[in-house]
Parts: C-alpha cells; sequence; structure tokens
C-alpha cells in the first residue's frame, strides 16, 4: 500500500514517528514535496479564505499527492499535553480537508492524543488496521515508531555568533524554510545566532509560566512563553523573532502575552501569507539586527 | 466594590437582577455601540477576534462610569476565549486601570476551592443571608431563561404577525420596562406579563414565512450589535428566525450539563456525520445546528462568526457540503470591526431572495 505524508502542519515534529510507523506496516511512503509555489497556489485555491497560511500549504500537499497513493496522513492532533490544548484546526483538519478537496484516496480520520502512550496508541490501532490485520505487527511497529520519535533531536541552538535571537512560531513555520524565506539562513549571514524553545526543557517551561494569571491551557503559549522567560532570565538571548503566520489565532494571543510581559525586550513580529514580499521581508530583518547591535554596542560601552 | 460584566446578549438583564438581589452595587455598561467597539480596538491586539475587543470597550465604559471589578466566565475548551480574562487584565493594567478580575472557570480546571474562593469574592460582600443569596441566584436563572425564551417567542412569530413590526416593538418595550425596577420578583412578573402577550399576538396561521436558522459563533450571534443586528432585519423583512445558542443555552448546558458530559447531546449527534469530534469552541454545534435545522424544515441558515475564529473556519468547511448534500442553502457572514452595513444588509437581502425562489420554483413544480 502506497502511504501519503503531506510536508505540512506537525510533520515537521513527528516525521520520525509517522515515516517509521508506515514503513514497519509494509507500506510505501510517499511525501509530498518540499512546500513551493505550486503547492502554496493549490492550497490557497482550495482552502476556506478566512483560513491561516499553513492550514492552506496543508491543503495544497494533500492536492499534490492525493493521485498518487491509497491512504493520506491526515493527523488530528487533538492534545500533546494533559489539560492542554492545541489549535481547532488541527482538531477539525480531516473534514477540512474532505471537505476542500475531491477525490481523495482514504484519509486517516482517528484522533491522536499523544499525552499517553495507551491513547496514542488507540489511533496507531484504528489507522493500522487499513494496512494490516496483524495486530502484533501494529504493536511492534507502534513501539519502534515511538523510540525513532525519541531520538529526534529537535531544536536549533546556533554557537559562536555575536548575537543570538529566540526564533519562536510554529514548528511548520520554524522549519519550513520556502514558507519563511530561509529566516534562519537571513538572521546568521548578518551574524545573528538562533535559538530554538525545544533547547529548553519542558520542565523549566512549566516552572516559568507559574507567574501567569492562569496555566495557559494552549501547549504552544506555554512553550514559547516559558522558553523566553528562561531565556531572558538566563541571558541567553538579545532580541525575539516571532514568525507568525495571518489569521493565527493562537499567535494573535501569545504575541501580546510575550510584548506585554518582556516589554523592554527587542521584539520582531514577522508576519508571513501568500503575499508577503522578500524585500520588505529582508528590509525588517536587517534594520532589527542593527538595532539589536547598537543595542549591544551600547551595554558594553 | 462595584461590580460591572461585559455585554453578551440579554445577560445583562439577568445579571443585573442578581446583583440587585444580592444587594451588590453594579455598573452595566452602556449598551453596544460604535464608541464601545472603537475604544476597544484601539487597545486590543489587531488580529483578536471581535469578541475580545468589544469586551474592552465594555470595560473602559464601565471604569468611566466607577466600575472597579469585572466579573467574566472563563471557558476551558481549545479556544481564546479561555485566555481573554489574562490579555484583558494585562491591558488594562498598562493603561493604569486596576480593575480585579473575577474570573468563573469550571471547577474542573481550576478545582472546586479556588472556584468558592472566588464565589466569596463576591459573595462576602453581599448584606443578604444565606438562603436570600440563593434565591437571588435562582431569581436571575429564571430570568435569562425568561428573556431568552421570549425573545426566541418573538423572532419566530415576527414572520406570522397580523400588524407587522407588533413582535419587534413588543420585545423591545419589554426590555425598556424590565429595567425600570431593582426588584427580581417584579421583573419575574413583568417578563411573564409580556410572555402572555406575545402568546396572545394576533397571528396568521396561513402565512407560511421563509424561516431562518442562525448559526455559528455564540458570541457573534447572541451579541446583536457584533451581528449588526441581524435578528432585527429578519424580523423587519418578515421572516421567522430560529437560534438554540443563547445565554440560558449557555448556562444550561456548560454550566449545569458539561460536569456530566451530557452537553448538547441532540446537537453534538446530529453533527456527527460531518464533524464527530468537538474542536473546541462551539464549531461542532454550528454544524450540528445547520443538519437540525435542516430537519425541522428550515428553508436556509446563516452562519455568523468572527473574522479569524478558529473552530468557525472548520465548521465553514464542512457547511457546504451539508449544502450540497442536503440542497439546504447557508450564507455564511463574516464579522469584524471594518464590516460595513450596506454590503451585508445586500448579501442578507440576496440570501432571502433566493430562499423565496427556491419556494415558488418548488411550489410551480408541484
Ligand atoms: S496554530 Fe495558528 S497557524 Fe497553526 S493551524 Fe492554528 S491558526 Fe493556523
Ligand atoms: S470561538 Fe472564535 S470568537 Fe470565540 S474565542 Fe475562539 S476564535 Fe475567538
Amino acid at each position: 500500500m502506497k502511504v501519503g505524508i503531506p510536508k505540512g502542519l506537525l510533520y515537521y515534529k513527528y516525521k520520525p514517528f509517522f515515516n517509521t510507523f508506515f514503513e514497519e506496516l509494509g507500506a510505501e511512503i510517499i511525501e509530498s514535496p518540499d512546500t513551493n509555489k505550486d503547492i502554496l497556489d493549490l492550497g490557497s485555491t482550495l482552502c476556506t479564505d478566512e483560513a491561516c497560511l499553513p492550514i492552506k500549504v496543508f491543503h495544497g500537499h494533500v492536492e499534490k499527492i492525493k493521485d498518487k497513493c491509497d491512504l493520506i496522513l491526515i493527523p488530528r492532533i487533538m492534545q500533546i499535553y494533559k489539560r492542554e490544548f492545541i489549535c481547532p484546526k488541527f482538531c477539525g483538519i480531516p473534514e477540512m480537508i474532505e471537505n476542500n478537496i475531491e477525490d481523495l484516496p482514504i484519509i486517516t480520520k482517528a484522533p491522536i492524543y499523544l499525552f499517553s502512550s495507551d491513547k496514542f496508541f488507540k489511533w496507531a490501532y484504528e489507522t493500522g488496521k487499513i494496512l494490516t490485520k496483524n495486530f502484533f505487527k501494529i504493536q511492534k511497529a507502534f513501539e519502534r515508531a515511538q523510540n525513532e520519535q525519541k531520538k529526534f533531536k529537535e531544536g536549533i541552538n546556533d554557537k559562536g555568533y555575536a548575537l543570538k535571537v529566540a526564533l519562536i512560531g510554529h514548528t511548520y513555520n520554524i522549519y519550513d524554510t520556502f514558507i519563511n524565506m530561509n529566516v534562519k539562513n537571513k538572521l546568521n549571514k548578518l551574524g545573528v545566532g538562533v535559538i530554538t524553545h525545544e533547547v529548553v526543557d519542558d520542565n523549566v517551561k512549566y516552572l516559568e509560566i507559574k507567574k501567569l494569571f492562569k496555566r495557559p491551557f494552549w501547549t504552544f503559549a506555554r512553550e514559547y512563553y516559558g522558553f523566553i522567560s528562561y531565556a531572558l532570565k538566563e541571558s541567553l538571548i538579545d532580541g525575539i523573532v516571532y514568525l507568525s503566520s495571518f489569521a493565527c489565532g493562537i499567535d494573535s494571543v501569545i504575541v501580546e502575552l510575550i510584548k506585554l510581559d518582556f516589554e523592554n525586550v527587542p521584539f520582531l513580529l514577522l508576519k508571513i501569507d501568500e503575499h508577503t514580499g522578500e524585500a520588505g521581508f529582508d528590509t525588517r530583518i536587517e534594520a532589527f539586527v542593527d538595532m539589536l547591535s547598537r543595542r549591544k554596542r551600547g551595554n558594553l560601552a | 466594590m462595584k461590580i460591572t460584566f461585559p455585554h453578551m446578549g440579554n445577560v445583562y438583564i439577568a445579571a443585573k437582577f442578581l446583583m440587585d438581589g444580592l444587594g451588590i452595587d453594579y455598573v452595566i455598561p452602556p449598551l453596544n455601540s460604535k464608541r464601545a467597539l472603537e475604544i476597544g480596538t484601539l487597545y486590543s491586539p489587531e488580529e483578536i477576534c471581535l469578541p475580545f475587543k468589544i469586551m474592552m470597550g465594555n470595560y473602559i465604559e464601565s471604569i468611566e462610569k466607577g466600575a472597579d471589578t469585572v466579573i467574566l466566565t472563563g471557558s476551558c475548551g481549545p479556544c481564546r476565549f479561555g485566555e481573554y480574562a489574562e490579555l484583558q487584565m494585562k491591558i488594562l493594567k498598562k493603561l493604569g486601570k486596576n480593575l480585579d478580575f473575577i474570573v468563573f472557570d469550571l471547577p474542573s480546571d481550576i478545582g472546586f476551592d479556588e472556584l468558592k474562593r472566588r464565589i466569596d469574592k463576591i459573595a462576602l460582600k453581599s448584606p443578604k443571608n444565606k438562603k436570600e443569596k440563593v434565591l437571588a441566584l435562582l431569581d436571575a436563572y429564571k430570568i435569562i431563561n425568561l428573556i431568552d425564551s421570549l425573545e426566541a417567542k418573538a423572532k419566530y412569530k415576527a414572520g406570522y404577525e397580523k400588524e407587522k413590526g407588533e413582535c419587534k416593538r413588543l420585545l423591545n418595550e419589554c426590555k425598556k420596562e424590565v429595567l425600570k425596577t431593582n426588584n427580581p420578583k417584579e421583573a419575574i412578573s413583568i417578563l411573564k406579563e409580556y410572555h402572555r402577550r406575545i402568546d396572545n399576538l394576533k397571528i396568521d396561521k396561513s402565512k407560511n414565512p421563509i424561516k431562518v436558522a442562525i448559526i455559528g459563533e455564540i458570541y457573534t450571534i447572541i451579541e446583536p450589535f457584533s451581528n449588526l443586528y441581524i435578528e432585527d432585519k429578519l424580523m423587519d423583512m418578515g421572516v421567522s428566525t430560529k437560534r438554540t445558542l443563547s445565554p440560558s443555552w449557555w448556562v444550561y448546558n456548560t454550566v449545569l450539563l458539561s460536569p456530566l458530559k451530557l452537553t448538547a447531546r441532540k446537537i453534538r449527534k446530529s453533527a456527527k456525520e460531518y464533524l464527530p469530534i468537538g474542536i473546541g469552541g462551539h464549531g461542532q454545534e454550528c454544524v450540528g445546528e445547520a443538519i437540525l435545522s435542516y430537519k425541522e424544515g428550515f428553508d436556509g441558515a446563516i452562519q455568523i462568526f468572527p473574522l479569524g475564529c478558529m473552530p468557525e473556519i472548520v465548521s465553514k468547511s464542512i457547511l457546504p457540503s451539508i449544502s450540497k448534500d442536503k440542497d439546504f442553502p447557508i450564507l455564511s457572514l463574516v464579522v469584524d470591526e471594518m464590516t460595513g452595513e450596506a454590503g451585508y444588509q445586500t448579501r442578507i437581502e440576496a440570501f432571502i431572495d433566493l430562499l423565496e425562489r427556491r419556494r415558488r420554483y418548488v411550489l410551480s413544480r408541484s
């Protein structure tokens, strides 16, 4: 059986798991190509206007491979941690895909709860059933896949740069270099190193968010806020670059929270959508880096 | 302590009498207006959803009238509403306005002790004894049910009335009358009186008005200002409307039923085929309502949601399929602070036109 894996949304985070799982079940994996102009355009045409760019791009990836496979992975990730949520759109992504794209092969629809192995296995079983009748094979594939995922080192932590910024944003915005016009490279070229939140341990982040009135129920909010709070305390960073897409409801809240609570920290918000021009993007990054260097020199003098 | 609360449909009526019953000082924010929206927008993050902005306007207008404490219901689903309080508090603080926020979250999220502590913050300010406090709460619950059901009746009957505009007139008159008293018991009898009047209203049973269900994001369908008074517009056009989501629906389903996991069972069951899983906000309800209104013989449905509303974007993707499968017209309207009256009105009129034409077409064929 040919299993299609669209390179969008949390693919960047859970790729080792999903690829291993399906391979172990004897599937041939068809990954969609890296995001490109064509995929972006397809996605924008197919998807509801009001949706955010990452959701549109995901539509594009599915469209691109739908004719080449028998089953497409549409991960309906409901929760990563207990008592925390991700985004309503993740919870409804199979329905969005189903209603916006015609002539689909089978798609995976079972919900994914990552906080408990048992619950997660339910997904594996529901999905594995489509490929094999052998329960033990599914179990083995699931275990292997989990092990692969554990080995996966996430995060960026550049060393040896004079300046360093926290690069914040959803995984699919940070690691999709087409969508973000390779922002990490741009920063590096200007002599700025990048650190991302995965580098800091979760427990540390939990401690940092204690100062909020309410425990955020979004995993993303806890991770980014907790990371920044810690990185500033430990003087790991000179500023924050937040990569966000237009119409992201989650970011609209986190960005504000960070701005309000870390008022004096240099902050650059880069918003991306299908019309973002590279020239303007570059200018803003350069201006920001200029400001950072001036600040740093000022502090040293 | 002077309490205030954001507007959401008829909530202010019940809240007023709750405070009256408890003997606690309060400020009702001025009814939603352009001014509230403008002030609110000025102090809100640009991309936050519309309800946040209007609520900010409410707080600031209430502060101008002396309020120092906000009560708010938190919601703990995967949506922005649950994060509102944190942000709003911080923004107001930056503006130098030190409001105390008392947020009622579900005990499953903050624990019973914390909830009790928060309730006590208000309850202890009340000079009334325990029994009176409970009665005040019960009265407020009665009031919200009475006003919501009155409104529902008026909006449904509007399509059948003999004298045009009667339903709307009665409803508005009632809201004015009831606010004149400070006595919850009196309010209840006024509301009951208006129920009688609406029940006795002369109707023309032979009329077969266009019937439309209003579905979508809860705030924007309940708070008339945010949807540019769509239900009033439809009443004026002689259209009967039904909207299941209301403050009393919310109280019943969220506060009373959700600990038992029984929330909105019928609606959710209807949504199953198209959206089997709750996605946060009221996205699943929206889909379920669309199906139910089709089954109940409505002519069409109108979905309303604020720009950028995450769960409703999911439902918006699904509605066209329902519309196609069931041959049931559904119009989606997105509202934000820039929504213009003219274009909005035109879209609604065109939709109602379509529904009328469909009827004629069916009739002429049968
Ligand atoms: S988190 Fe934001 S960017 Fe990601 S899917 Fe949700 S709304 Fe879109
Ligand atoms: S349901 Fe929509 S309007 Fe309500 S908080 Fe969520 S995004 Fe905002």
